[in-house]
């Protein structure tokens, strides 16, 4: 694995007054690594994600993406156009159709020309699988249909890192599967990849490393068939316990 | 919650279907109304429209002018109230405040009567002659009064607007790598605007009427020209009534048209 993180976390604190969210957090994730980050509600594990794109800000600690550290506002607008997101609402834009949703930010942020930036959407629509719905709205797709093109409009800015906050936590059972293939090819294909998500079947199969954690804290991470099979900590066990 | 929004809008859409034949009946008899006294009472009715059509013009300029520097400055101020930046917010919020709490009338007295008065003696103070001259211009001032009352109103509409957009959207936009402008440019502001259109085409009918306020600061608009008729025929009734049911005219078929925006709007969504 390469020796150079393109995550750096150091002792990272956040608070939502005087509830604290993060207590000390320290990890790093490398290139082409896939981390599954699992917890229970209220364990900061959306927390942590928001951080590393600043979607949050936090009050002590180091956030260091791709060299760049998490400082200034030009900073923080850099790493977020290396980092895409997606997120348990998928929160599409209502009043785009699904070929402006995929298309808008490379105009406006990677400045690329619209017959660029289309070519570059119907590539990615294709690719997650829904190229005929281009033309449709978000309120027409279903919620399967509507992540996925989320995932499409993330991809579109040739992310380095991809941050999923629950992806399917939103989804009807029937539609977790189409999801999880798309996320699953990506993380085949290299991209470094942080989720937060309990599909178990998806860790086991694609991640590197599943982390948990509890009351803002890391308390245990390993190999997914190592971490899901023989935990070591209590307080693991006693959460697997409950999920699986 | 999806369930209960959808079901409302399907609620407001039927309300709206239902009324907009029967209000349209309305406008259609006010109308009929004015028409019908005009032909069988020319004498006083008829002369009446003729000696206020200008007004009518008047009120109606004064009216969309306004409002168009409504929409601009009103927005302008509502991002104003949500910026980051403490000053600009503070100053905003203390324009919205002290517009909304002085009365329309008095704030047209003062641009009108005070606020040229002020420009003359600070002219006089720095000695510059086109200052010390300045002569009010009633229809710059009576736009500018109502100019700065109304955006006051328009901004929280627009603020309103503005914060009914889920966070999420300003999220997505970020995580995308847009600015905070560009976000609120391209996925807020688009958003907001249809929800506000309803409230932004009540506002305009508002307008409408209390545009009649500038009749008192010499703007000769429709309520102007019908007191200057009263003055010279004696017949307040007759000149009251016609003049009423001419402004009705104009709010109902404002109405009808905000009206069927909402409608549209609403229809769109699906």
């Amino acid at each position: 694995m390469n020796t150079e993180p393109i995550i750096h976390i150091e002792n990272l604190h956040k608070h939502f007054g005087e509830t604290a969210a993060l207590n000390g957090v320290d990890i790093d994730v490398y290139p082409g690594e896939v981390v599954v980050i699992i917890g229970p509600s209220g364990s900061g594990k959306s927390t942590l994600l928001r951080c590393i794109n600043r979607l949050e800000a936090f009050q002590a600690g180091t956030v260091v993406v791709d060299n760049i550290p998490l400082t200034t506002a030009e900073n923080i607008n850099a790493v977020r156009t290396e980092i895409g997101m997606v997120f348990q609402s998928f929160n599409l834009f209502p009043h785009l159709s699904v070929l402006e949703n995929v298309t808008i930010a490379q105009k406006v942020v990677r400045k690329r020309s619209k017959s660029e930036a289309v070519e570059v959407a119907l590539a990615l629509l294709e690719k997650v699988g829904i190229p005929e719905k281009a033309n449709d709205f978000p309120g027409q797709l279903s919620g399967g249909q509507q992540q996925r093109v989320a995932i499409a409009r993330a991809l579109a800015m040739n992310p380095k890192i991809m941050l999923f906050d629950e992806p399917t936590s939103a989804l009807d059972p029937e539609m977790i599967q189409e999801v999880l293939d798309v996320m699953l090819q990506l993380a085949k294909e290299g991209m470094t990849m942080v989720v937060v998500s309990h599909e178990m079947g998806f860790a086991r199969a694609a991640a590197d490393r599943a982390v948990l954690m509890d009351e803002g804290l890391i308390v245990e991470e390993d190999v997914p068939d190592v971490l899901f099979s023989h935990p070591t900590q209590e307080r693991t066990q006693a959460f697997l316990s409950k999920i699986l | 919650m999806r369930v209960r929004k959808e079901s409302e809008n399907i609620l407001g859409h039927e309300v709206a279907n239902s009324r907009i034949d029967s209000w349209w009946w309305l406008v259609a008899a006010v109308i009929v109304i004015v028409i019908l006294l005009a032909i069988l009472q020319p004498d006083p009715y008829w002369r009446i429209i003729r000696f206020v059509s200008d007004g009518v013009l008047v009120t109606v300029g004064v009216t969309l002018t306004a409002f168009v520097l409504t929409l601009v400055i009103g927005l302008l101020a509502a991002l104003g109230r949500l910026s980051k930046i403490g000053f600009i917010r503070w100053a905003t919020t203390i324009y919205v405040e002290v517009a909304r709490g002085i009365p329309l009338l008095v704030q047209l007295l003062f641009w009108y009567f005070a606020f040229p008065s002020l420009i003359q003696g600070f002219g006089r103070l720095i000695h510059f002659q086109p200052l010390e001259r300045y002569l009010a211009n009633p229809f710059a001032m009576a736009i500018l009064g109502l100019t700065f009352c109304y955006s006051a109103y328009m901004s929280e509409i627009y603020r309103a607007g503005i914060q009914s957009i889920p966070k999420g959207q300003n999220e997505a936009a970020r995580s995308l790598g847009m600015t905070h402008n560009q976000a609120m440019r391209h996925i807020i502001l688009p958003q907001a605007f249809k929800v506000v259109l309803p409230p932004l085409g009540n506002e305009f009918i508002s307008l409408l009427k209390d545009s009649s306020l500038v009749s008192t600061v010499s703007v000769a608009d429709m309520t102007r020209r019908g007191r200057e008729f009263m003055a010279a025929n004696f017949i307040p009734v007759e000149t009251w009534l016609m003049i009423a049911l001419l402004y009705l005219v104009m709010t109902l078929i404002s109405a009808r048209i905000v009206s069927w925006i909402e409608r549209k709007t609403q229809t769109e969504d699906r």
